[in-house]
């Protein structure tokens, strides 16, 4: 995977580009706008880091050209400047997601593997392991441990967005809205009822789907 | 330059309002010289009556002299005096105004007459002629006021020339009688007169001065960070001069105080750079080293780094509450329930990484909303349960919980954490101000809360929850609809 990181600040720039490195990218770093939009016009990358605030050509500028000839870049902002307006004018301008300074690594690292996952092909993008489960959405099929799990349709999609949004909230509102797709088995029981019986079918997955009160569920890995 | 003239004026004391009330000034010198008008016009009537009643007495008095004068005849070197007893009658009539007379001679020698009549103040006196004058006499037992015609007559052979004098005399009673009815009927009239001016003087000055007393009430009215220019409509000339002075000095203000504070927001956008550069140095070093005691130093500098990346971020947030910000910012219908489940989903991952049992309490699905700002809202809400999950501990369970009681939002944010002591539950609004120095808070967070809650002109309040833990409640104005009842 190769990177373009376009940051005017030389420490943060070094220690970006090795914590990348590090972390399995090929990173290549433009110390200005004009060197950006170069590179990234007349090279081939998986995917810009763009600083809004650059010099010689402001990040903004540089992220609206690229997009006009690149259409499907994928372009993470990073910015010191939070305020609502920035962000929109950011998203705007075509940027997929954006970050504000100071960050952790981890987060970063996050942000630019999901964004590959996003862009990345179908196939790739379709199969999701977590712990013992592997969940392909091509084949729907699911196992733990190579062990196919049978599903109904309705623990499909509710499986599907719990692991989605692994680590994070399904409220019940998502659940009822990603069912009213499906209205060939309307009424057919209560979240709770699908819950308890996912829960059991994910015994000895290592993952455990847990209770948020007065708000839904979430799916994360059980602690070692 | 002030002319010797203003300067002395100045000086003198009422002249200038100094600081008594301007009402009270413009009050004194509008009635003071009706005062002085009302007295002078009261002496000069009173002697304008009094000498037009005394000229009525004086005819009267002159007819009466040359009478009793030509009924004194001279006979040789004596006097023969002709008074009928019905002309006595005549002259004494009127017991209430009685009419006294003496003739005499040499003049002062009582020979003939009533009373005795005080002598003319003329000293050398022609004959023939009749003189006026004021005097008093003794009337039985008291001093009696009384208007004197007098004349000196000669008799006698040319030898021996002698002199006689015939007085006449009437109370003064009944002239000043008139003279002092004549006041009150002129007097009267004119008081009210006066009254009536000083009450529509009193009228005029009260909404002369009205504009005064609105910019007064425009500025008390304010609060102590709104630099808006100040609108008085309608105003006179003067009250608008002073308006403009007042807002061009606000204007300044304002000028100086987002100066200010774009320097504080420009600074800390400056120092997130340079921060985000020190977290990814450590973050790599700590990957580079294998010794541990460097670890642990290196974990310590990141932690700090994390620190102040928090305290930059919580410095903006409170420059955004601020009131310019917030009207620039704008104000739209928020669904605080929305708003409330939103938040606490977003925190819930944080709180099982600090083993904090997150969650919220809300039977309803009705919107409860406010009018406001939901990003400044949004962060109100962040803070107090960012709080909560710092303070309360691992093990510790936190609650968000919204209600709507009549024509407010109530939110609450509980824990059962340690709690705050009850001397300190004030305090931790202040900026800067912590209750304790475990977890690595900035002290802004309540601070935040503050600002921004009072914003939406709502208010925040701690509570102690039995056995232990905190309560945050906040109350804001929600939007009730009102709703068309049939009749």
């Amino acid at each position: 995977m190769k990177l373009l990181l376009a940051e005017d600040d030389a420490i943060l720039a070094d220690a970006l580009s090795a914590n990348l490195a590090l972390a399995g990218f090929e990173v290549d770093v433009a110390p200005n706008g004009a060197v950006a939009e170069y590179l990234l016009l007349r090279q081939q990358f998986d995917l810009g880091v763009l600083d809004l605030g650059l010099p010689l050509v402001d990040g903004l500028t540089v992220l609206k050209r690229v997009r006009a000839a690149r259409p499907t870049l994928p372009m993470l902002v990073l910015t010191a400047l939070d305020g609502l307006d920035h962000r929109v004018a950011g998203l705007n301008a075509g940027a997929d997601d954006y970050l504000t300074k100071p960050f952790d690594f981890p987060e970063l690292e996050a942000r630019i593997r999901a964004l590959l996952r996003r862009t990345r092909s179908a196939a790739a993008a379709s199969a999701q392991e977590m712990g013992r489960l592997s969940f392909d959405r091509d084949t729907r099929r699911a196992a733990i441990d190579n062990e196919a799990m049978e599903l109904s349709p309705r623990e499909w999609m509710l499986m599907d967005l719990l692991l989605t949004q692994r680590d994070k909230v399904v409220t019940k509102e998502q659940i009822a809205e990603a069912w009213a797709v499906d209205r060939g088995d309307a009424n057919a029981g209560s979240i709770e009822v699908y819950i308890h019986r996912l829960r059991r079918k994910l015994d000895g997955s290592g993952l455990a789907i847990r209770t948020v009160r007065g708000l839904g569920y979430l799916l994360e890995a059980e602690a070692a | 330059m002030l002319s010797p003239f203003k300067l002395a004026l100045r000086r003198m004391p009422g002249v200038t309002p100094g600081t008594r009330s301007l009402h009270r000034h413009l009050l004194l010198w509008l009635l003071l010289p009706q005062l002085v008008l009302w007295l002078a016009a009261a002496y000069v009537t009173y002697n304008v009556a009094d000498r037009y009643a005394n000229r009525a007495i004086d005819a009267a008095l002159k007819t009466a002299t040359r009478s009793l004068a030509r009924q004194v005849k001279p006979i040789g070197n004596g006097l023969f005096i002709d008074f009928p007893k019905a002309a006595q009658d005549i002259i004494e009539a009127d017991p209430d105004d009685r009419v006294y007379y003496m003739v005499s001679t040499p003049p002062g020698e009582f020979i003939l007459g009533n009373n005795k009549l005080p002598p003319p103040p003329v000293n050398d006196a022609r004959l023939g002629e009749t003189y006026f004058y004021n005097g008093s006499m003794k009337e039985k037992s008291h001093q009696l006021g009384i208007r004197v015609a007098a004349m000196y007559l000669s008799f006698g052979d040319e030898n021996a020339p002698q002199r006689m004098l015939v007085q006449v005399a009437r109370s003064r009673a009944s002239g000043e009688e008139l003279a002092r009815q004549i006041l009150v009927d002129t007097a009267l009239p004119l008081s009210g007169l006066v009254a009536l001016m000083s009450v529509i003087v009193w009228g005029g000055i009260r909404t002369g001065l009205a504009p005064l007393a609105r910019l007064r009430a425009e500025v008390e009215d304010r609060a102590p960070n709104d630099l808006a220019p100040i609108k008085l409509e309608a105003a006179p000339e003067e009250v608008r001069a002073l308006v403009k002075a007042l807002n061009s000095l606000l204007a300044q203000v304002h000028e100086n105080v987002s100066v200010q504070k774009r320097f504080i927001s420009d600074a800390a956008h400056q120092l997130r750079t340079p921060l985000a550069g020190l977290k990814s140095q450590t973050e790599l070093a700590l990957t580079e080293t294998d010794n541990p005691g460097l670890q642990a130093r290196l974990r310590r500098v990141h932690e700090s780094a994390t620190r102040s990346a928090h305290l930059i971020n919580q410095l903006l947030t409170l420059a955004r509450a601020e009131p310019e910000s917030v009207a620039a910012q704008g104000r739209t219908r928020v669904d605080l329930r929305r708003l409330a489940s939103e938040v606490t989903a977003e925190l819930v991952p944080r709180g099982r990484h600090a083993g904090v049992d997150l969650g919220l309490d809300d039977g309803d699905e009705k919107p409860i909303e406010i009018h406001g700002n939901a990003l400044l809202l949004r962060e109100s809400l962040l803070n107090l349960v960012d709080n909560a999950i710092r303070y309360a501990g691992d093990g510790s369970v936190v609650t968000v919980r919204l209600s709507a009681q009549d024509s407010q939002a109530v939110l609450e944010v509980e824990d059962n954490g340690p709690g705050i002591a009850e001397a300190d539950r004030e305090r931790v609004f202040e900026r800067f101000a912590r209750a304790t120095h475990e977890g690595n808070g900035c002290g802004l967070g309540l601070a935040i809360v503050k600002e921004i809650v009072e914003r939406h002109t709502g208010t925040v309040e701690l509570q102690a929850v039995q056995p232990h833990g905190l309560r945050a409640v906040v109350r804001l104005p929600r939007i009730v609809e009102r709703k068309t009842v049939a009749v």
